[in-house]
């Protein structure tokens, strides 16, 4: 009997110990399900965290790359505005250079001064050719800029005897004493017109006054005509 | 006595359960597969005593043996990269169900044996007042 009870007693303990530590733990389970905030770090599966970690991996990623899209376009954009102010003042510089040869601008630079003062008591009168003469040799001789009387000789310009006495150049009507500025090299310039069989030294020979100075600041007006074309198409 | 130590043991351990310290999420997996196995321990127990084989010591040892064994083939399941864990939740589930299974059976056969009985007790005073009848008129 004595033995009986001992045995049922071990028994209860046993249950009630086993029972004990189940409901413990399964109340420590339930505890952890209800209060664990799956999306809290501390407490998430190794899984969860590799998955949440692709995730922020990939975001990342994807904000690396726009980032680096939004880089590469603002360069771009810098590179444009970069070339495009280069290409702006390329185009000036250009424009500036054609204006300066077409005769559009003042210009200012060494030369010489030609100053023609007609003689009543020379052989034969200045004429359109003599100015011709002389223009084409300062021409040769490599001027950049020439003009008779302030009008600037371009590739269209004319120099011209109306009436056997009226010389025109550019269509205006030019007098005596007639002033041809050159700009260029002046030794050169001057060897042109003074050297044997030069128009200079024809014109002394005929009586005519010539007079040639070396200028360093030779200052010569722009062309100040209309240069439209109205017919080139 | 039995059923006064199962409700002191389950009230103290959901005590001692609510007031313990929260574990990391990460050892849920090993504790939930230690609540399984013990269940299945519990199932096994009451199977056993309705079929009369019940052993305390096989209990005891079934009931924390194969707590402990669950959660070591899940930590070697994690280690070797494999769900080992979702077998034993099989294996254990199944068991429990076929020892619930059993103890089912158990109580209604006895309560259709219960039934049967007040039935034919029923029938027995029916034939008795019959013949009590007959033997009055005779």
């Amino acid at each position: 009997m004595k033995h009986i009870q001992k045995g049922k007693i071990t028994l209860i303990i046993i249950i009630g110990i086993a029972c004990l530590a189940l409901t413990t733990i399964m109340f420590m389970q339930f505890k952890i399900v209800n209060q664990g905030d799956i999306n809290e770090l501390e407490v998430m599966r190794e899984e969860e965290l590799r998955t949440e970690l692709a995730n922020w991996k990939a975001n990342y990623e994807e904000a690396e790359m726009q980032y680096k899209q939004k880089m590469q376009t603002l360069e771009e954009y810098n590179q444009k505005e970069i070339s495009d102010t280069e290409t702006a003042e390329l185009v000036k510089k250009e424009l500036a250079q054609v204006n300066l040869l077409l005769g559009k601008t003042d210009v200012v630079g060494s030369g010489i001064t030609i100053t023609l003062k007609e003689s009543q008591s020379a052989e034969a009168p200045i004429t359109s050719d003599n100015l011709n003469m002389i223009v084409n040799s300062l021409k040769e001789a490599g001027a950049e800029a020439i003009s008779i009387n302030e009008e600037r000789i371009i590739n269209m310009s004319d120099i011209v005897l109306v009436s056997n006495s009226i010389i025109r150049v550019n269509q205006q009507r030019i007098l005596v004493p007639y002033i041809i500025k050159a700009i260029g090299n002046q030794a050169y310039l001057e060897s042109a017109l003074l050297g044997n069989g030069g128009e200079a030294d024809k014109l002394m020979k005929l009586g005519h006054d010539v007079n040639i100075e070396k200028d360093n600041r030779v200052k010569i007006l722009k062309y100040n005509k209309d240069l439209t074309a109205k017919y080139i198409e | 006595m039995v059923l006064i130590a199962i409700i002191i043991g389950c009230l103290l351990g959901a005590l001692i359960g609510m007031n313990a310290p929260t574990i990391s999420y990460t050892y849920s997996s090993y504790l939930a597969i230690a609540i399984i196995a013990a269940l299945d321990s519990v199932f096994g127990g009451i199977a056993s005593v309705i079929n009369k084989k019940f052993d305390m010591k096989i209990f005891i040892s079934g009931f924390f043996g194969n707590a402990i064994l669950a959660i070591l083939l899940t930590i070697l399941g994690e280690k070797l990269n494999v769900d080992i864990y979702l077998a034993a939740i099989v294996v254990f589930v199944w068991r429990m169900f076929m020892n619930l299974g059993t103890i089912r059976r158990y109580y209604v056969e006895k309560w259709t044996d219960k039934v049967k009985q007040i039935h034919e007790q029923k029938l027995d005073t029916k034939q008795n007042t019959t013949k009590d009848i007959q033997e009055k008129e005779v």
